[in-house]
């Protein structure tokens, strides 16, 4: 069965929570839309706007990528990512240790 | 110290109700540390450990000068400057004088600098006048992005965070250009912590296209704009830039200049302040290729602070593959090279055109290359995106105590705290996953790609060169972006240096701006030249 998504209270709720818990008070920027007028940092409710389209967006597509099966194994068993290549920070310079 | 002091209302720099009680204990634990001696810093900041030794510089980094530019120092390439000055006809002196004459003149209109250290730059100068030059950098004045610790001058990267940030030791890029000889004239705006064009940390517009002056609203390309204006406008013979999401090569290609962005591991990171420490690469704005090799030769290297340059290919023979090759009077490729075109590239005639005179130079082949599977998904917004952890974890107590510090660009940081581990992971395996299938699918191909957005080679570390191409009809620079495999950046090099050989594109230099006393006066105290909004940060973010 499908998962319903999030509505935009339950994503604030969300939202808020997670930067809480990493102690971060989304309550330092200025209430609703205008920008401080100060350090032009935004308005929380812009904010809020912004990482509920991230959370949407780039959260979302990353958490559902499936990497395709290497070569030569069975889909099935590859759906898991218990055999896939390592993952690499730095790919440019793992060609060099690959070598 | 003399500075150029950008009044409060333009820098942004002097606004006093953001909380920098969490900057302040940092500053004052560096200073304990300095105080106490290098042994107090953890070992990979410390850039105390780079060994010193100035790599070799080979002849042809020597070149005679155009008579044009004999006439004016502020005109002559690295190469150049540098064979002048070898040969005792300019004095070291004489032509950072005639910068500081350019910058004294114009900079109120270009806003390229945030510091300009004038004093220093002649100490230094008098000073290297003494020695017999060992590198063509000897006795060259440069300009260096404010994201790049310099000992004892103040170090900001354009942001309320770092504001009052005066740094024990050069990092180790700028650290290595000082020991070739280099001069240091200044710090050079930015995008606020890199992520735009240059604008004060509340987003108001500093830093103009050199081309376009009197129209801010041109893009001066970011987040390197100041150093990519400062040369451009013969303010600086060339310059550092650091390119997280193509800010070496956007700024280079929207004013004209010669931008390498090396494979990842090339240039030292230590004592840089980072965007995102797995795409952050260190590299020159340049006149042209021979001075992008110059500039590279001088800050690449391993260095035991940064092991990320640990383990590399040596770094092949720059300069070489930055000078053309004649054969009966023709330039040919210093080596048969397949240019990869991806689907789409060759929509302008610009590009047409470049792509032709490539086609002309014998040993260039043109070979058409597919993008490789999923292309658009593993290079797009969503997976571009996984970077961002990396912005928000080294800044969390700035996070916890001074959201407002950030500015402009504060959204960025708080999308990184957002991004679970799991994802997180999730695009590690796609970066590699899209690594291997460009090596499969695109350079089993060709040796050199053109590129239609920096953003792909950005995400995975490969190098890439940005240079002009032409202009438009508005008279704004157009360029071109290069990719290459890892570690080649000596090929992408030789095929710019053989089309800047049979082309003048980069010759050309944007007209002096027309600066009356009083406006220049003006514009330095009263312009609101725009602003950019914390929305149009998120959509231009870097």
């Amino acid at each position: 069965m499908a998962v319903t998504p999030p509505t935009d209270a339950e994503l604030n709720t969300m939202i808020r929570a997670r930067l809480a818990s990493l102690g971060i008070d989304l309550d330092q920027l200025p209430a609703g839309t205008a920008a401080d007028p100060e350090t032009g940092s935004p308005g929380r409710d812009s904010v809020l706007a912004s990482l509920r389209s991230f959370v949407r967006g780039s959260v979302t597509a990353l958490a559902s990528f499936q990497m395709p099966a290497p070569s030569g194994s069975d889909p099935a068993h590859a759906a898991a990512l218990s055999q896939q290549p390592a993952p690499m920070l730095y790919p440019s310079i793992s060609t060099e240790w690959r070598r | 110290m003399t500075t150029t002091n950008l009044p409060a209302e333009q820098t942004g720099q002097s606004v006093k109700a953001v909380n920098r009680r969490a900057f302040l204990l940092q500053t004052a634990a560096i200073t304990a540390a300095a105080a106490a001696g290098a042994a107090a810093f953890p070992a990979a900041a410390s850039a105390s450990t780079w060994s010193g030794k100035t790599p070799k510089f080979g002849s042809d980094a020597y070149v005679k000068p155009r008579p044009e530019a004999i006439a004016d120092p502020t005109e002559l390439t690295v190469a150049e400057a540098a064979w002048m000055i070898k040969n005792g006809k300019l004095k070291p002196v004489v032509l950072v004088e005639a910068y500081l004459a350019r910058i004294t003149a114009y900079d109120s209109v270009y806003q390229a600098f945030n510091t300009v250290l004038g004093e220093e730059a002649l100490a230094a100068a008098k000073a290297i006048a003494k020695k017999k030059p060992a590198s063509p950098l000897h006795g060259i004045p440069l300009a260096i992005k404010d994201n790049y610790w310099t000992k004892g001058v103040r170090t900001t990267a354009n942001s309320y965070l770092f504001q009052d940030f005066v740094p024990p030791y050069d990092a180790t890029p700028v650290a290595r250009l000082k020991a070739a000889g280099a001069i240091v004239l200044g710090k050079t705006q930015m995008g606020p912590l890199a992520t735009t064009r240059a604008t004060s940390p509340d987003g108001r517009i500093t830093t103009v296209n050199a081309w376009t002056p009197g129209n801010v609203a041109t893009d001066p390309g970011g987040s390197s704009t100041g150093t990519a204006t400062s040369v451009a406008s013969r303010m600086a013979a060339s310059g550092t830039g650091t390119q997280t999401g193509g800010s070496i090569t956007a700024p280079s290609n929207a004013q004209n200049l010669t931008g390498l962005k090396p494979t990842m591991g090339r240039v030292s990171l230590a004592g840089i302040i980072p965007l995102s420490y797995t795409r952050d690469h260190p590299g020159p704005l340049a006149r042209d290729a021979k001075d992008a090799a110059i500039m590279l030769t001088a800050m690449a290297g391993e260095d035991s602070a940064d092991p990320r340059t640990q383990g590399l290919p040596p770094l092949p023979d720059l300069i070489a593959a930055a000078t053309p090759v004649f054969s009966k009077g023709k330039c040919r490729a210093r080596r048969r090279t397949r240019i990869g075109v991806l689907p789409g590239y060759a929509s302008t005639t610009t590009r047409q055109a470049f792509l032709a005179k490539l086609d002309g130079i014998d040993g260039f082949e043109l070979v058409d290359v597919p993008f490789p599977d999923q292309w658009d998904l593993l290079t797009g917004n969503e997976f571009n995106n996984v970077r961002l952890p990396e912005r928000s974890e080294p800044f969390m107590p700035y996070l916890r105590s001074d959201l407002r510090g950030f500015g402009v660009s504060v959204t960025g940081w708080l999308q990184g705290a957002l991004l679970g581990a799991n994802e997180f992971i999730t695009g590690q395996r796609a970066k590699l996953l899209l690594l291997e299938r460009v090596l499969d699918q695109v350079f089993e191909k060709c040796d050199v790609v053109v590129q239609t957005s920096p953003v792909p080679f950005d995400i995975l570390g490969l190098p890439e060169i940005g240079f002009p191409i032409g202009f438009s009809a508005a008279g704004v620079p157009v360029g071109t972006i290069l990719g290459g495999a890892p570690y080649e950046e000596d090929t992408l090099l030789s095929v710019v240096a053989a089309y800047q050989a049979v082309t003048d594109w980069h010759w050309k230099r944007p007209a002096d701006p027309v600066v009356p006393a009083a406006a220049a006066r003006a514009l330095k105290t009263t312009a609101d030249r725009g602003r950019l909004t914390a929305d149009d940060v998120v959509d231009q973010m870097q």
